[in-house]
């Protein structure tokens, strides 16, 4: 028995040990905002954050995140506003297919929690990780410049 | 003219679920009592199967079922020519190719069971080179390749699987005519499309036997077709559901697991769904072809280009399945002529057998490579008679009125235009920054899509209007685009047109995504059908004596009568119109001597466009695609030994991350012809395919080192530029 | 991946004592980067998986004259730690050259030299500056010297039964001065191609080399020493000729594979390259440093 709580809500599960974070997500609790892309932790696809730190959840056992927190790409948006981060993914054209973004909109807000005023080096150097193959990552950078700005004003 | 809506710089609101997590893509499909299929592939490159043993695979706890090829139709499969098992009957010919299937309560269960499934397998001889598979006594493939449905007649050896040809003029007479002649050998790495989302999918039995699909496919009509083919159950059983795609690139148009997943649903009476791993995608999806392309041009003295003969072989792999063309071959090819006027020309692209993954279309299909040889080799004759490159280039651009070696005609040419506005925005011309610093140009251009799209707009009782289309979305922004041109069309705004995703028992066909279409068929499509819905809502309005904006009171009135204003089109554009877009590009880089290294300092890219409907969805997809031909440049290979890949994750197979992009300058040439609604063109293929010969282009400026086979690594730089210095 | 019994002790007796009732059926567990990607690539299939993600005590940076990094402490937490910036910078950036953000979060010392990689970027600078590795069983606890550690590709000192419970790092010497290099000619998120290190300590007289220690990445079955390299550097004085040769002298020390990063001759002549480099900014670093003492 393993006890998750996922975007606020607390969650008891009975999952076998291999259980991945991101399969228990995905098909435990139905939670499928969080994608499997390359499967080694390289693409950041399945960013989730663990008590408030971004991770790989596809490498990562559920059993990991027993006692402790996750957001997911769910969690961002409150009482249907979304979060200043996605809106400007929206607004900028931060994504096309949208395979990675999920991974790519819960590390930009993790960037934007911990440094609000990033520049664009450290914006580059913290989404390093995040593989995006229909942008060229252009509008990933100004749509997270935007979102700071957003938050500062 | 100017527009309301058409043109604004609107975000993406199409994907309110994508950056919310909600978007449902095929391998988030869930359903009752849902099961999954994993596959176990041949890990021998050529090799008869002796034997396969499953006993110990089903006692496995868990396990649902087993297939083999015994259990299957002996159907085979494919895109154009149907010369691929479902699973591998008696022989496999690539490491990766499937033999065996097998249902699971879960994936993890599903891939233990396949752990321990004992095969026998003989080693055949095997083929790995193009050069070396058309060799007489090379180990041939395919026994009667002839035999197979769909395939092209022509077949110079048994492991050629298709020619295709570009003539103009007469080459021999042309080279007769030449003061000088230049060839040069260029290869181009194996690599993939590099979407995120390998493919997935999910097929499920209905209470009515009807067949339901999701899957991460772009040619929702065209896959049921080929289902419909591969599992011989008539086209109306199957439905096809569309689904956003996580990434295609040309990569999402085959079965891939599809069949298979029918065939263990039916046997297992469950839903069946199967995700690739990446690791299989990189085994076993159908990546972009290899290629060795031998350039010969002649010249006459003053630098006009008079003859020119291209052999191109594309190192195919062990199937042809996956090539959608009806050439069976790769239309890119016909960019061996380049962006120039050649009086005599012949191209020759040979796709070939050989015991690796299949390969398939990925963004323009064959012309990243034909560009990289062709744009090269401008270069390297430029240098050789002392010219400046863009001098060479200027002399022989295309023209108005000039014919295409694939029968395009052009008019509105602005291949000049294009060229003169990179190089100037770059500042090609004036002194470089530094020592080990160069600068290289290259050309292309593509083409707008054909196809055919059908459209239905109506007119809902609360005033908006509903768009329906099977076309799925594939992250271009097509979905954002249609609602602008229909919300352009009928006078309202964009929040008032709603889309609404159809599947493939709304319409009666559709040519799906690819090839540069969707803004031209989707677009006209959907102009056509608005346009239709505006004229049954201005004679509505009159008839009832409403003001013709009032649209609810509109639809409602013509609802009391048991009307629906609702109004369908289809577009069908069958030949190409007679424009093209041009693309050119000039990268900057530095070269460090030490270790050979190469950073793209800057790149300008040009476009000669038409309108622009959405210019962040326009900018996206020149970036996304510059970005993609910069990693075929500088970083992305599949490397084989033996046909086994040896780069099976993300790890090793490297993509660009976002630390490696280049300041960029783009500049946009506007123009007002174009075959779309409002004078639109294409552009999501025109960034990629210039980019790697830019960029070797410079390298060849910055330190005087010619790298001609891709990728440039620091590697070849360094070793070839001491050799160069020992020379 | 196949079943396994996973087990969370909460100290680190109870888990040694698992892995005594296991033995090679078990295996350790903190981060999981490499282990559960091996396990889901099937690659190693263990009984038993012992996490210590439950195991208190092991996650603490403490200054010991030098640094004590306890096993469990992640890559971000010794590059983001104002201990590790203030008494050993260097490993603080050689700690944010690994991987990504993400992979740093999950990654932790213990389990990277546990892992015995030779591609890994901090066996280098902690081979560079004399580290030690803290190890435990249920019976004993003993102390092994890094190079001493390493002794096969993906292959450590650490016996069954063992696990790393520390590593600790010397203080580097007065008037020293070090740099790391990681050289990535493909993309930014990579292994290295060689990845080099340096400590060099200056004489009083603020110009000619006392000492120094070099270490190389990604270039053997191990991270390695390049002890044929510093010999030539003790008592002279810095110079491109000095730099050019303890290069050559580094190509002696390493037997590179051939892999997706370069050819073994592209990283032989690299090494040189690298070792060249990273001496002279160890150096600059040395002579600011010897010019701050009083």
């Amino acid at each position: 028995m393993i006890r998750l709580t996922v975007n606020g809500t607390v969650h008891e599960l009975e999952v076998p040990a291999y259980r991945t974070l991101l399969d228990c997500l995905r098909y435990d609790l139905g939670l499928t905002g969080s994608k499997e892309g390359c499967g080694v932790g390289v693409c950041g696809a399945c960013t989730v954050l663990l008590d408030g730190k971004m991770i790989s959840s596809c490498i990562a056992l559920a059993a990991f995140a027993d006692g402790r927190s996750v957001t997911t790409v769910e969690g961002l948006a409150q009482d249907e506003r979304l979060h200043p981060v996605q809106q400007a993914f929206v607004d900028a054209g931060g994504f096309q297919c949208g395979i990675c973004t999920p991974g790519q909109v819960v590390s930009a807000k993790a960037l934007l929690d911990a440094n609000p005023n990033p520049t664009e080096a450290e914006i580059k150097e913290w989404m390093v990780g995040n593989l995006c193959r229909c942008t060229g990552y252009y509008k990933i950078v100004e749509s997270i410049r935007s979102a700071a700005q957003r938050s500062r004003a | 003219m100017a527009h309301r809506i058409v043109g604004q710089p609107i975000g993406k609101l199409e994907g309110i679920g994508k950056v919310s997590g909600q978007a449902r893509y095929s391998g988030d499909v869930t359903l009752p009592g849902l099961v999954w299929g994993k596959a176990l592939r041949s890990p021998l490159p050529h090799a008869r199967i002796v034997r396969i043993d499953t006993s110990r695979a089903r006692a496995l706890p868990g396990v649902l079922a087993f297939l083999t090829a015994q259990d299957l139709p002996d159907i085979l499969v494919g895109r154009r020519m149907f010369d691929m098992p479902m699973l591998a009957r008696d022989r496999v010919r690539f490491v990766g190719e499937k033999v065996a299937v097998v249902a699971a309560a879960d994936p993890d269960i599903a891939e233990e069971a396949l752990a321990l499934i004992d095969v026998e397998y003989e080693d055949l001889s095997a083929v790995f080179d193009p050069v070396d598979a058309i060799k007489a006594g090379a180990p041939v493939l395919h026994e009667n390749p002839a035999a197979y449905e769909g395939a092209p007649a022509e077949r110079p050896h048994p492991n050629v699987q298709s020619v295709l040809r570009f003539k103009l003029g007469d080459v021999e007479a042309g080279f007769g005519q030449a003061d000088r002649i230049f060839e040069h050998t260029f290869r181009t790495q194996l690599d993939h499309q590099g979407y995120l989302e390998p493919h997935a999918g999910v097929v499920a039995i209905d209470d009515d036997g009807r067949i339901q699909v999701w899957a991460s496919n772009k040619m929702p009509f065209r896959l049921k077709e080929l289902l419909s083919h591969a599992l011989k159950r008539p086209p109306e059983q199957i439905r096809v559901n569309l689904t956003p795609i996580g990434g295609d690139f040309g990569g999402k148009g085959s079965l891939m697991d599809l069949p298979l997943a029918y065939h263990l649903a039916r046997v297992t009476g469950r839903p069946v769904k199967m995700l690739m791993r990446y690791a299989e995608e990189l085994m076993a999806g159908n990546p972009r072809h290899p290629s060795v392309i031998t350039m010969r041009t002649g010249v006459t003295r003053d630098g006009r280009i008079i003859a020119r003969l291209v052999k191109a072989l594309f190192n195919s792999g062990a199937y042809a399945a996956f090539k959608p063309a009806p050439s069976v071959n790769l239309g890119g090819t016909a960019m061996g002529a380049g962006v120039y006027r050649i009086p005599n020309l012949l191209i020759e692209a040979f796709c070939v057998y050989s015991n690796n993954i299949p390969c398939g279309h990925a963004r323009s299909p064959g012309e990243p490579q034909m560009v990289f040889a062709g744009e090269s080799h401008m270069d390297m004759i430029a240098r050789e008679l002392g010219m400046d490159p863009a001098d060479l280039r200027r002399k022989n651009l295309l023209r108005d009125g000039d014919h295409l070696a694939n029968g395009h005609h052009l008019e509105h040419v602005r291949a000049s235009d294009t060229l003169e506005a990179a190089l100037k925005a770059s500042h090609y011309a004036e002194p470089k920054p530094g020592p080990w610093i160069g600068r290289g140009m290259a050309m292309t251009h593509r083409h707008i899509g054909v196809g055919f799209t059908n459209a239905r707009v109506r007119l809902e009782t609360s005033g908006a209007v509903t768009l329906s289309i099977a076309l799925p979305d594939t992250g271009t922004g097509a979905h954002l685009v249609l609602r602008q041109v229909v919300a352009e069309v009928l006078g309202v705004t964009l929040d008032e047109v709603e889309i609404e995703v159809a599947n493939t028992d709304d319409f009666e066909t559709d040519s799906g995504v690819g090839g540069s279409r969707v803004t031209h068929t989707g677009g006209r499509a959907a102009y056509h059908a608005a346009e239709k819905l505006k004229q049954q809502i201005e004679s509505e309005a009159s008839k009832h004596g409403i003001p013709a904006g009032a649209l609810a009171e509109i639809a409602r009135a013509a609802a009391k009568d048991g009307r629906t204003l609702e109004a369908s089109h289809f577009y069908d554009a069958k030949a190409h119109a007679d424009v093209t877009s041009f693309t050119a590009q000039v990268a900057e880089v530095a070269i460090d001597p030490a270790t050979g290294q190469v950073t793209v300092r800057h790149f300008t890219t040009a476009h000669d466009v038409g309108t622009i409907i959405n210019p962040i969805g326009h900018q996206g997809q020149i970036e996304g695609g510059l970005i993609q031909g910069l990693g075929f440049a500088l970083i992305e290979e599949m490397k084989t030994e033996d046909g086994r890949i040896s780069t099976l994750s993300l790890g090793d197979f490297k993509l660009p991350t976002i630390q490696d992009i280049p300041p960029l300058t783009t500049v946009i040439l506007q123009g007002q012809v174009g075959p779309g609604p409002f004078n639109a063109k294409a552009i999501g293929e025109g960034s990629i395919s210039a980019v790697a010969p830019a960029i070797a282009n410079a390298v060849a400026d910055a330190c005087g080192v010619r790298i001609l086979d891709l990728p440039i690594t620091a590697e070849k730089v360094y070793f070839a530029l001491r050799e160069k210095v020992a020379r | 991946m196949n079943d396994f019994d996973y087990r969370s002790p909460r100290s680190l007796d109870e888990a040694l004592a698992i892995l005594g009732e296991y033995g090679e059926d078990a295996r350790v567990v903190a981060g999981g980067t490499a282990l559960v990607t091996m396990m889901r690539q099937r690659l190693v299939q263990p009984r038993c998986l012992v996490s210590l993600r439950d195991v208190q005590g092991l996650g603490r940076i403490e200054a010991n004259g030098g640094l004590r990094l306890g096993a469990l402490v992640t890559h971000r937490d010794a590059e983001v730690s104002p201990l590790v910036r203030e008494r050993i910078p260097v490993l603080a950036e050689t700690f944010r050259r690994v991987a990504t953000v993400r992979i740093r979060h999950m990654a932790t010392i213990g389990g990277a030299l546990a892992h015995g990689d030779p591609n890994q970027d901090p066996p280098v600078t902690l081979l560079a500056l004399g580290a030690t590795v803290n190890i435990r069983s249920a019976r004993a606890a003993r102390e092994v010297p890094l190079t001493e550690f390493f002794r096969d590709y993906y292959e450590t000192a650490l016996e069954p039964g063992e696990l790393v419970t520390a590593v600790t790092v010397p203080a580097p010497p007065a008037g020293s001065g070090a740099a790391f290099l990681k050289f990535l000619p493909r993309t930014a998120d990579d292994y290295a191609t060689v990845a080099a290190a340096a400590i060099v300590t200056l004489e009083r007289d603020g110009v000619r080399c006392r000492e120094a220690r070099i270490a190389l990445g990604s270039v053997g079955v191990t991270a390695l020493r390049a002890t044929s390299a510093e010999a030539l550097l003790g008592g002279e004085p810095l110079g491109e000729s000095l730099l050019q040769a303890a290069g050559e002298a580094a190509k002696t020390a390493v037997d590179p594979l051939t892999d997706h990063r370069g050819s073994a001759a592209y990283k032989r002549e690299m090494t040189a390259v690298m070792v060249g480099r990273v001496l002279g900014q160890a150096w600059e670093a040395a002579r600011r440093s010897a010019q701050a003492r009083p």
